[in-house]
């Protein structure tokens, strides 16, 4: 019995060595539902202790973020835990929610545009308003789309005096082409046409054409069947997903309408990867000419074996119809060092950190600032890196929540009825007079 | 197992001394108890939300309701008594320490236990000489006690050295003053103080006083022994299968207070269009993969147990698939499904040439668009699981065919019958308890479908073209994970838990009507 006290002794004192004496075990975070104090200017930074997460794009970004992670650490004085989220289909979202759930968030942590609503609405973030204000801080330093959302209130739903984060970075659509094959069908030149201004829905749908006769395994172009990608058909008709207000359905404006038939009249010509089939292999394996995607398929793209580039999305009648994504640092209402974690914040968006994350070539800064724009023209090729921003001064609609509905029940239903529509298992009127009923769940009716 | 004997008697009483302290204990655990019953009902104290309050209220009330059984027949000197207060010491033990340890911040240094083990790991290279000295100890039928020795300290000595440069000392001091930085010294005692009375209770004292019987012993030693993986059961299985059914009759969103709303869930589950989808392609998918992940494993197996040579190669090829990781197994199929570059459609489409150049014919390959067409994206996650299933399916039908008896084959020799209806007659009777658990297995895998549509259709919504791959896992994911509504993803689990147990259970009525399982 004595030898087995002494050995359980000897482990626990084992345990203990190893935890070291930087965690006392009771000082990190606060009881969940603990009200945030006033700004904390007497923090001793040096005793805080903060963790923080984000979601990488890809194995790479995940180690500049933890060495941005150490940089920061010594720059603000603090110890600083980075904890790399995994990727989309890895369960960033639900490994964030159960540690909410249960109390364990990270301090700061990382969440998509299209979330802020609900994280909002239920005091699960801080609103950082009064720590941002007495810091310098100022929003029109940041894309004015993603800081109307962070700045939203959530009782009215329209921006105010609220502050829910700062931008990680942004991205846009931009068409990847496979300039040989383009080249070979006889076609011209996208990455021309749009330098001389003629890159609109008939150049676009020409080049599809002419890579597309090609025959064979040769398609003309390819895109995903998430909503940004229909969506993008549907803002270049001058249609959208919601009204003004974004408080209800707006697919069967007749814009919106244009848009999805555009689109659905280009599957119907047989030159394009099947709606639903995921277009980046074909593309990789040099049978696609023109493939849709955001900025952050670049480094995969960079292993392809032909000549390639990037073209802005062709002109429709409102213009390209891009898409301004992003995603946010937000602060864990539960945090017991509210104002170390806005300074974490703000030092994770300031223009040179930002410029080493897009210097990794998967995204664009969150900052209107020259130096981590000059950043990311240098991640080459593609030569033409320009195109993605020329997405952001195209007047892109911004991604965003709804807050007066389910953004998530909105997409799901959303998605099934295009894809309905485009792949004619329905037909376009009564896509027109259902689409709106059958997502009207998604905002309480 | 013994028990051991502990305290003197009282002599004007009769009673062990040990009686009046062990019948404060247990008052004061049921004080404690209703204290903290009271606490969590009137959030003082015990600030919990949502399910995490009713789960520990109903926690507390069983503990409050074991605790009065404790002290009313501790009283009595029944043996129930006994029972009931020992296994409530013991698991306040267990608690009280976990509570005390997780404030002292032990377990997140668990793993760089690991890694300073890991570090150090060459000084066990004289503990590894001591027990080498040890083997020469005993020559000849007598035994050297100076080399014994020398082994002894010596593996003693490397012990030791270990603990030392693992950092003991170091960790004696950090131990000792968590003790008191953490602030757990009544939550120490009150864990000593269970550990001291549950020690009591097993005592040969404790078990004359209440009048233990052999068997009643017996039966606490056996509960003893299982205690410690029903403890992990109780935590990890049956306490969040039960948290998860409280959950299912509340709206609650992970995150903010949980609203109690009855069965109206489940009410919403028979109206919900994208529920009953999800039922429908789970029951297609199920009467189509199960058979085919069933019958031709049986068949493969007959094969397979055949003594011709490099059999066992293959036995190892078809049985690859089923220890491949299911992401990057998924991830292959995806591609093979491409529609414009994937194998599959090559495949058809040199088939079809092949077939036109020797027949002069004029067809046309077919390019069946395998994941994002809606009439057939249901049919490649059926193609997929039943790639993966059957070999573990074949191994299993194998190892049930190598269990029957030889003599009944010969026996069948002897009558003249051939392999058809040997096949017929004897495997597939004798391999029924085999089938019945295969046919359980594989049912309740298909049922909880969720990797493979998940993975197959990413980029675009797991639910497939026109939800045609939306089972009720990939249902219940999106309602937790992407709407925020835990609540009634819990009720689909629940409703998908229903349908599995009736499901197996009904296999194995039958099969037990049958005598299967008896067999």
């Amino acid at each position: 019995m004595k030898r087995k006290l002494v050995l359980l002794f000897a482990i626990l004192a084992l345990v203990a060595a190893a935890c070291g004496d930087s965690d006392d075990g009771d000082t990190t975070t606060a009881a969940p539902g603990t009200t945030a104090a006033a700004p904390a200017t007497t923090e001793a930074m040096a005793d805080v202790s903060l963790r923080w997460s984000t979601r990488p794009d890809n194995a790479e970004e995940a180690e500049v973020y933890r060495t941005i992670g150490e940089g920061l650490a010594e720059e603000l004085g603090i110890t600083l835990t980075y904890e790399p989220g995994d990727n989309e289909t890895a369960s960033y979202q639900q490994k964030l929610l159960t540690n909410l759930s249960a109390g364990t968030a990270p301090d700061v942590f990382w969440i998509p545009g299209t979330d802020i609503a609900d994280f909002a609405s239920r005091d699960v973030i801080l609103d950082l308003r009064e720590y941002a204000d007495g810091s310098g801080h100022s929003d029109a330093d940041f894309y004015p789309g993603p800081m109307a959302q962070l700045t939203t209130e959530v009782a009215t739903g329209q921006p105010g005096n609220v502050l829910w984060g700062l931008p990680r970075d942004v991205s846009t659509f931009a068409l990847y082409v496979n300039l040989d094959l383009v080249a070979e069908a006889g076609a011209p030149n996208p990455v021309e046409l749009e330098a001389a201004g003629n890159w609109d829905l008939a150049a676009f749908n020409e080049v599809v054409d002419a890579v597309g006769g090609l025959g064979g395994e040769i398609r003309g172009y390819g895109q995903s069947n998430w909503w940004g990608p229909f969506g993008a058909w549907i803002n270049a008709a001058g249609g959208g997903f919601f009204n003004a207000e974004r408080t209800a359905c707006a697919l069967d404006s007749a814009e919106s309408i244009a848009g999805i038939a555009a689109l659905t009249d280009l599957y119907t010509t047989g030159s394009v990867i099947p709606y639903g089939d995921d277009p980046e292999p074909p593309f990789r394996a040099g049978t696609v000419g023109m493939f849709q995607n955001g900025r952050w398929a670049t480094p995969g793209i960079r292993t392809v074996d032909f000549n390639w580039d990037v073209v802005g999305l062709p002109s429709g009648p409102a213009g390209p119809g891009n898409w301004l994504f992003w995603g946010a640092y937000v602060v864990n209402a539960d945090t017991a060092n509210p104002a170390a974690a806005w300074e974490l914040v703000a030092a994770l968006t300031q223009a040179d950190v930002q410029a080493q994350v897009s210097a990794s070539g998967a995204n664009i800064p969150s900052r209107v600032s020259q130096d981590a724009l000059d950043a990311f023209l240098g991640f080459t090729p593609p030569a033409n890196n320009q195109a993605f921003l020329d997405g952001l001064s195209q007047n892109p609609t911004t991604e965003g929540p709804l807050w007066s509905g389910s953004w998530p029940e909105f997409s799901n239903l959303m998605g099934t009825e295009v894809q309905a529509v485009v792949t004619g298992a329905t037909s376009i009127e009564d896509y027109t007079a259902n689409i709106c009923t059958a997502t009207a769940s998604a905002f309480g009716g | 197992m013994t028990t051991t004997s502990i305290g003197s008697s009282d002599r004007t009483t009769g009673l062990p001394g040990w009686y009046r302290p062990i019948l404060i204990w247990r008052v004061l655990v049921a004080l404690m108890m209703a204290a903290g019953l009271i606490g969590v009902l009137l959030r003082r104290g015990i600030v919990l939300d949502g399910p995490l309050r009713w789960s520990l209220a109903v926690t507390l009330l069983m503990f409050l309701g074991g605790s009065l059984v404790a002290v009313i027949d501790t009283v009595r000197q029944r043996h129930l008594g006994r029972v009931t207060a020992f296994f409530i010491d013991f698991l306040l033990a267990v608690v009280f320490s976990f509570i005390a340890f997780n404030r002292m911040g032990m377990f997140t240094g668990l793993d760089a236990v690991g890694e300073a083990f890991n570090g150090n790991v060459a000084w066990i290279g004289i503990v590894v000489l001591g027990w080498f000295i040890s083997g020469f100890t005993e020559r000849g039928g007598t035994v050297n006690e100076s080399l014994r020795n020398i082994a002894r300290y010596t593996m003693a000595a490397g012990v030791a050295v270990l603990l030392l440069a693992m950092g003991l000392l170091p960790g004696l001091i950090e131990f000792g003053r968590r003790l008191f930085v953490a602030d757990v010294i009544p939550i120490a005692i009150l864990a000593a103080a269970a550990v001291l009375a549950a020690r009591t209770m097993w005592s040969d004292s404790a078990a004359r006083m209440f009048s233990t019987t052999a068997a009643e012993g017996e039966t606490m030693d056996g509960l003893l022994f299982v205690a410690p993986n029903m403890l992990g059961f109780l935590a990890f299985m049956a306490g969040p299968l039960f948290v998860s059914l409280f959950i299912s009759f509340t709206e609650w969103d992970g995150l903010t207070d949980a609203r109690f709303i009855g069965f109206q869930n489940y009410i919403d589950l028979f109206s919900d269009d994208l529920f009953l989808r999800s039922l429908r392609n789970i029951v297609v998918f199920g009467a189509v993969a199960i058979p085919l992940a069933v019958l031709p494993a049986m068949l493969l197996a007959h094969l397979l147990n055949s003594k011709l040579p490099g059999m066992k190669f293959f036995r190892a090829v078809y049985f690859l698939p089923s220890i491949a990781g299911v992401v990057g197994v998924t991830l292959i199929w995806k591609q093979l499904f491409n529609s414009t570059v994937g194998f599959i459609n090559y495949g058809i489409l040199k088939v079809t040439d092949l077939f036109n150049s020797v027949f002069g014919s004029g067809f046309a390959a077919g390019e069946p668009q395998w994941i994002s067409d809606d009439s057939i994206a249901l049919i490649s996650v059926i193609i997929l699981f039943v790639w993966q299933q059957i070999g573990f399916n074949t191994v299993l039908f194998l190892a049930g065919m190598q269990g029957i008896n030889p003599t009944l084959y010969e026996a069948a020799d002897i009558d003249g019958a051939g392999p058809w209806k040997k096949f017929q007659k004897i495997t597939v009777p004798m391999l029924k308890p085999t089938t019945v658990f295969v046919v359980a297995t594989t049912t309740i895998l298909a049922l909880q479908l969720f990797n493979e549509p998940f993975i197959l259709q990413s980029p675009s919504p797991p639910s497939g073209p026109g939800n045609s791959t939306l089972t009720p896992v990939v249902y219940l994911y999106q309602n937790a994970f992407q709407e925020f509504q835990i609540g009634y993803a819990s009720a689909v689990a629940w409703a998908l838990f229903i349908l599995i147990f009736g499901v197996t259970l009904l296999y194995f009525r039958r099969s037990g009507d049958d005598g299967v399982l008896s067999s």
